[in-house]
C-alpha cells in the first residue's frame, strides 16, 4: 500500500527547531498567524542545544561599544562578503534578541555594578571588544528556552521526527513567477506524508557540516537540507564555499573524532601552534580568527609537516607553568568554554587536560557561513548585488545557520546564537505579514500531484546500494577534495564523486514500510548532501584564490584591499548548476588601514609580552587575569556527561 | 566484541548478533560506536537515534541489558545486549516515540507575568535543573510513567489500549516534574506563576511520590533532593487531601 497523506493549511511553516526556528515561530504567532513548526529532530535538539553557549550580546563587556562597531567588526572579519544592512541589522538588534531568550528562562550571571550580562573575561578571537556572554550549562540552557517557546503552543502547532523533504511552487497567476504555495514532509513516527499549504516558509534548519563526518563537532542532522530544498526550488545560494573549519578539535581517540576542545581564546595569552618537530607555525592564537588557525594546521599537515592524525599541536604549556599566573590561566580554561573542555579533558591524557602537554588537534566542520541568499528579514533574494526580494523566491524565507550573508568569509566566536534570535524574529515577522497579504490565494492541490508520486514511489524503490553506505563515501572524498584545503584538481575530483553518486541514487534499496523507514530517511538526506556539495563545489571552483573559510593551495591569498565579491549559486530544471560573482561594497580604504594598525598592535602586544625574562612575565600576566577574570573562585557548573556521571549509576537517593 | 541489537522492522521484532571490531588495540567503545560501525557494515537500514555524539542532545538513549544508558557516552561490553527503552513505545529498530512527554507539557510552561527586571541571577538549583538534557532515562522504573500504560510498559499493552502520544501522556514523570521545579525557582517566576506550575505537578500525578523510591538522572541531577522533595514539601496538606 503506498504510504497515505494528509493534508493541512497553515500561515506559516518553519522548518527547525533550534534557536533561529523557535524565535521565528515566537514571532511569526505573536503577530497572531497559525504557525507550524517542522523538525526532524526532537523539539530543540540542535546545534543550538549542543553549543557553547557563548552569546554576542553588544555593549556587554564595555561601553565603548556600539552598533557601528559592532556592524564594522563583523564585515570586516568577513571580509567584506556581508551584506552592511545585514551586519547593521544584527548590530542593531542583538542586545534585544537575546533578552528574548531569557525572558525564556535562560540567565545569564550578571555584572551588578554595570547591571549587564557579564561577558568572557576575554574578547573572542576577531572580536574588537568583549562582548561575548558565556551560560552555565552551555547550550543546554538555551535549548530549554527554544523547547520551552514550541512546547508552550500559544498559536504554534508542531511536529517531531517530520523532515521536510521539499518546498511545493506554483504559479500564482498565468504569467507570474512562482512562489511557494506549500510542501512535502515525512512524518516518520506517523508513517505518512503531510502535505501543508502556506504561502510563507521559514527555513531554518541549519547547516551542512554532516558532509563532512566524523571529522565535525556539530549535530547529526546538518545535511544540507536547507540549502538543497532552497535550491531545488529555484532559490539563490551565496558564498557556499565558505565552510567554517573550527581549527582545535580532536582526532582521536575514535569515539571522540572531531569534538571541539577550544577555541583560538583558549589558548590564552602565550598559547601557540607548533608543526610535528615542534616549531611554532601560528603564535599569538588567542587574537587569531578561526580561519587564520584551521589554515595554519592544514597547510602544516599538507607540507608533511602535520600530527599523527593529521593535524598540529596546540600549546599552551607555557601559560600554565609560571607560579602566579598559571593558576589563573586554568581557571581561565576551565571557564570560558566548560564543555569544550571538558570533552578534552575526558578524552586526553591527564597532562593534556591539565595544560602540562601540547593538545593534538585538527579543524573540524563546525559552520556553514554561506547560504539561503536573503536580505536583512530573511527573504529569498536574487538578482545583481545585494539583490531584490522581488526578484527571488516568493514566500521563501530564512534564517540561522541556513541564511548566507550575515558573516562572508569569517563568523566570529559567539555570533551564531545571538544570528538565530536576530533573523528568526525578523524572517518569522516577514513570513507571517507576508501570510497575511496572501490570505485569500487558492492554492491548486495539483501543483503537490507530481512531488507527491515521486517521494511514494522511493518507497519500495529496488536497488543494489545502501544509502547509509553512500554517504560515507561522500563524507570521505568531501573532506579530501572540498575540506580545509582545495585546489582546482580536488574540487573536479569531487564533482566527478558526486555525478557517480547521483548516477546512483536510482539503485539505493529502499524497503516499502512506511513507520520510521531509516533506509528513506537516509536517502533523502544523502540527496540533499549531494546537492548542498554541488553548491560547495562550484563556488569552490569560482573562487580561485584563498579567502577566510576557502583555503586554495593553487592560489593566491585575495588581499582586503581588491574588490570583493560573492559568489551566488543557482540551480534550475532545465538549466542545472550554475555559479557568477556579484559585487561587493569595499569598507573604505581608511578604516580598513586603521582595522589592520589596530589588530596588528594587539598582535604585537603579546608577542611583545612572550619575549619578557620569566618572573617579569609572570607578573604582567597575572596583573593582567587580575584585571579581566578578579579574584574570585571558578565558576561552579553542573556539568552534564561529566565523568562523575554515569547514566543510571551515579545518582543519589 | 560480540553484542545483541534488538531490532524491529514494521511491526516484527528481531534479536541479531553484531560483531564489533575494535579500531585500535586498547579501544572501549560506546554503544554508539557500534551502532553506527553496524550500519555500515552491513546493517544499512539500522534505525536509531543520536546527534552530538557528546551527551548533549539527549537523543540517543537506548537500554542495555534493560536499563538506560546514554549510547555516545555508556561504555557496552562482550555479550550485552542493546534494545530500544522500554519505557516509550517503539517505532522501528532501536528509535522510540518520545513527544508525548513533551505534549504533556503543553500550556503547562507559563510563568504569568514575569518580573520585568531580566537582570537577575539565578540561584545554583536552577542551574542544576538547567542541566538536563532530556535523555529520558528517568522514565525507568517511574511509578508515575507507567501509570500511562496502566501501571506496566507501553508494548505490553494491548494495541487498543495504547494512549495516542500526539495527544500527551496523562501522567508525567521525572523530566516534567524537573520543568515545573525550574519554573518555580525562577527568580522571574510570579507567584501566580509558581502556584499554577505546582498545581500542574499535582494533575500529572505528583502523588505518586509519596514513598516513592525515587527516580534516577541519566547526567547525575539530584533529582530527589532538587525536585521531588521541594514539591512534596510544597504540595502537603493538598496531596493528602487528594490522597
Ligand atoms: C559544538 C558546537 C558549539 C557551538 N558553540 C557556539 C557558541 O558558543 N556560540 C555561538 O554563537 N554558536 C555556537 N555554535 C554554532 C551554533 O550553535 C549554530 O550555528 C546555531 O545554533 C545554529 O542554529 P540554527 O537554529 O540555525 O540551527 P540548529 O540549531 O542546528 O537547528 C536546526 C533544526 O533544523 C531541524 N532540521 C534540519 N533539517 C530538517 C528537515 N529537513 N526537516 C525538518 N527539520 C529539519 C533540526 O532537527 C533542528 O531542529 C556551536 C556549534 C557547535 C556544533
Ligand atoms: S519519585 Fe515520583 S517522579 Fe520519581 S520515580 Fe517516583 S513517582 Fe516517578
Ligand atoms: S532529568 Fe536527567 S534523566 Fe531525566 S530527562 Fe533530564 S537529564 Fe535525562
Ligand atoms: S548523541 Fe547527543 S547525547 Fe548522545
Amino acid at each position: 500500500m503506498p504510504i497515505e497523506v494528509d493534508w493541512c493549511d497553515y500561515d506559516v511553516v518553519v522548518v527547525g527547531s533550534g534557536g533561529a526556528g523557535s524565535h521565528a515561530a515566537q514571532a511569526a504567532a505573536a503577530t497572531g498567524a497559525r504557525v507550524l513548526v517542522v523538525s526532524k529532530d526532537p523539539i530543540g535538539a540542535s546545534d543550538t542545544k549542543i553549543s557553547e553557549g557563548l552569546a554576542t550580546v553588544r555593549e556587554s563587556g564595555s561601553d565603548d561599544d556600539s552598533e557601528e562597531i559592532l556592524s564594522e567588526n563583523l564585515k570586516m572579519a568577513g571580509g567584506d562578503l556581508p551584506l552592511n544592512a545585514i551586519t547593521d541589522a544584527f548590530a542593531a538588534d542583538s542586545k534585544e534578541a537575546y533578552d528574548i531568550y531569557r525572558r525564556q528562562g535562560l540567565r545569564p550571571e550578571i555584572d551588578d555594578e554595570r547591571d549587564i550580562p557579564k561577558p568572557l573575561p576575554l574578547p573572542m578571537g576577531g572580536h574588537t571588544r568583549r562582548r561575548s556572554v558565556g551560560h552555565r550549562n552551555s547550550g543546554i540552557a538555551f535549548g530549554h528556552a527554544n523547547w520551552n517557546m514550541i512546547v508552550q503552543g500559544e498559536g504554534i502547532d508542531y511536529l517531531e521526527d517530520s523532515w521536510f523533504l521539499d518546498l511545493v511552487t506554483d504559479q500564482a497567476e498565468a504569467g507570474t513567477d512562482k512562489s511557494v504555495v506549500g510542501g512535502i514532509i515525512y512524518h516518520a513516527a506517523l508513517g505518512r506524508l503531510i502535505a501543508v499549504k502556506t504561502s510563507s516558509v521559514v527555513i531554518a534548519s541549519g547547516g551542512l557540516s554532516t558532509l563532512y563526518f566524523p571529522k565535525t563537532d556539530t549535530m547529526r542532522g546538518n545535511t544540507g537540507d536547507s540549502y538543497a530544498i532552497a535550491a531545488r526550488a529555484g532559490a539563490d545560494l551565496v558564498d557556499m564555499e565558505q565552510v567554517q573549519f573550527l581549527p582545535f578539535c580532536l582526532a582521536s581517540p575514535p569515539s571522540y573524532e572531531g569534538l571541539l576542545v577550544g577555541e583560538p581564546v583558549t589558548a590564552s595569552y602565550l598559547g601557540v601552534l607548533r608543526d610535528k618537530n615542534g616549531k611554532v607555525i601560528l603564535d599569538g592564537v588567542f587574537l587569531r580568527t578561526r580561519a587564520d588557525c584551521s589554515s595554519a594546521i592544514m597547510r602544516a599537515v599538507e607540507d608533511g609537516r602535520g600530527s599523527p592524525n593529521g593535524g598540529a599541536y596546540l600549546d599552551m604549556t607555557a601559560n600554565k607553568r609560571p607560579p602566579r599566573s598559571g593558576p589563573y590561566f586554568m581557571r581561565f580554561v576551565e571557564s570560558a568554554l566548560p564543555s569544550a573542555y571538558k570533552v578534552a579533558r575526558q578524552a586526553m591524557s591527564k597532562a593534556a587536560g591539565n595544560c602540562e602537554e601540547p593538545w593534538e588537534v585538527r579543524p573540524s566542520a563546525h559552520y556553514m557561513m554561506g547560504g539561503i541568499r536573503a536580505d536583512e528579514h530573511g527573504a529569498s533574494v536574487a538578482g545583481d548585488g545585494d539583490g531584490s526580494a522581488g526578484a527571488g523566491l516568493a514566500g521563501l524565507f530564512t534564517a540561522g545557520q541556513a541564511m548566507g550573508g550575515v558573516f562572508g568569509a569569517n563568523r566570529l566566536g559567539s555570533t551564531s546564537l545571538t544570528e538565530g534570535a536576530v533573523f528568526g524574529r525578523r524572517a518569522g515577522e516577514a513570513a507571517a505579514h507576508l501570510a497575511r497579504k496572501s490570505a485569500t490565494r487558492d492554492t491548486r492541490e495539483e501543483a503537490f500531484t507530481p512531488m507527491i508520486e515521486n517521494i511514494r514511489r522511493r518507497f519500495g524503490q529496488k536497488g543494489d546500494s545502501a544509502a547509509a553506505v553512500l554517504k560515507l563515501e561522500l563524507q570521505k572524498a568531501a573532506w579530501i577534495n572540498i575540506g580545509p584545503v582545495r585546489t582546482a584538481d580536488r574540487i573536479a575530483e569531487m564533482e566527478r564523486v558526486l555525478s557517480d553518486l547521483d548516477a546512483k541514487l536510482d539503485d539505493v534499496a529502499v524497503p516499502g514500510y512506511a513507520e520510521w523507514n531509516q533506509a528513506f530517511i537516509e536517502f533523502e538526506e544523502l540527496r540533499n548532501l549531494i546537492a548542498s556539495a554541488r553548491g560547495v563545489c562550484l563556488a569552490s571552483r569560482e573562487r580561485d584564490g584563498s579567502l577566510g573559510g576557502h583555503v586554495r593551495m593553487d592560489g593566491k591569498q585575495i588581499s582586503a584591499f581588491s574588490k570583493p565579491y560573492s559568489t551566488v549559486v543557482s540551480h534550475s530544471p532545465g538549466g542545472g548548476w550554475r555559479v557568477r560573482r556579484v559585487n561587493r561594497d569595499r569598507t573604505p580604504l581608511k578604516q580598513i588601514i586603521a582595522f589592520k594598525i589596530q589588530d596588528a598592535k594587539r598582535k604585537a602586544a603579546v608577542k611583545w609580552l612572550r619575549m619578557l625574562p620569566a618572573g617579569m612575565q609572570d607578573r604582567a600576566l597575572e596583573k593582567k587575569y587580575l584585571a579581566v577574570m578578579g579574584a574570585g573562585g571558578t565558576a561552579k557548573e553542573v556539568m552534564p556527561g561529566g565523568a562523575d556521571a554515569a547514566v543510571g549509576e551515579a545518582t543519589q537517593a | 566484541m560480540k553484542v545483541e541489537i534488538v531490532t524491529r522492522r514494521d511491526g516484527e521484532q528481531e534479536i541479531v548478533a553484531y560483531d564489533y571490531v575494535p579500531r585500535d588495540d586498547s579501544e572501549k567503545p560506546m554503544i554508539l560506536d557500534v551502532l553506527l560501525q553496524a550500519q555500515a557494515n552491513g546493517m544499512p537500514d539500522l534505525a536509531f537515534r543520536y546527534g552530538c555524539r557528546a551527551r548533549n542532545c539527549g537523543v540517543c538513549t537506548v537500554d542495555i541489558n534493560g536499563r538506560p544508558r546514554i549510547a555516545c557516552r555508556a561504555r557496552i561490553k562482550e555479550g550485552d545486549r542493546i534494545s530500544p527503552m522500554a519505557t516509550l513505545p517503539a517505532l522501528s529498530d532501536l528509535v522510540v516515540r518520545r513527544d508525548g512527554v513533551a505534549r504533556q507539557m503543553r500550556g503547562r510552561l507559563a510563568t504569568a507575568g514575569q518580573g520585568n527586571d531580566l537582570n537577575v541571577s539565578a540561584p545554583d538549583d536552577y542551574h542544576a535543573l538547567t542541566g538536563c538534557i532530556e535523555c529520558y532515562a528517568c522514565l525507568h522504573e517511574c511509578p508515575m510513567h507507567a501509570r500511562n500504560f496502566d501501571g506496566g510498559l507501553p508494548d505490553e499493552q494491548a494495541v487498543e489500549d495504547r494512549p495516542d502520544p500526539a495527544e500527551g501522556y496523562t501522567s508525567g514523570n521525572p523530566f516534567s516534574l524537573l520543568k515545573l521545579q525550574r519554573i518555580r525557582i525562577d527568580p522571574l517566576t510570579s507567584e501566580a506563576g509558581k502556584s499554577s506550575a505546582l498545581d500542574n505537578a499535582i494533575d500529572l500525578g505528583l502523588d505518586a511520590c509519596v514513598g516513592c523510591k525515587g527516580c534516577k538522572c541519566g547526567v547525575g541531577i539530584d533529582l530527589i533532593g532538587k525536585v521531588i522533595w521541594p514539591m512534596l514539601e510544597a504540595a502537603g496538606d493538598r496531596l493528602a487531601e487528594k490522597g
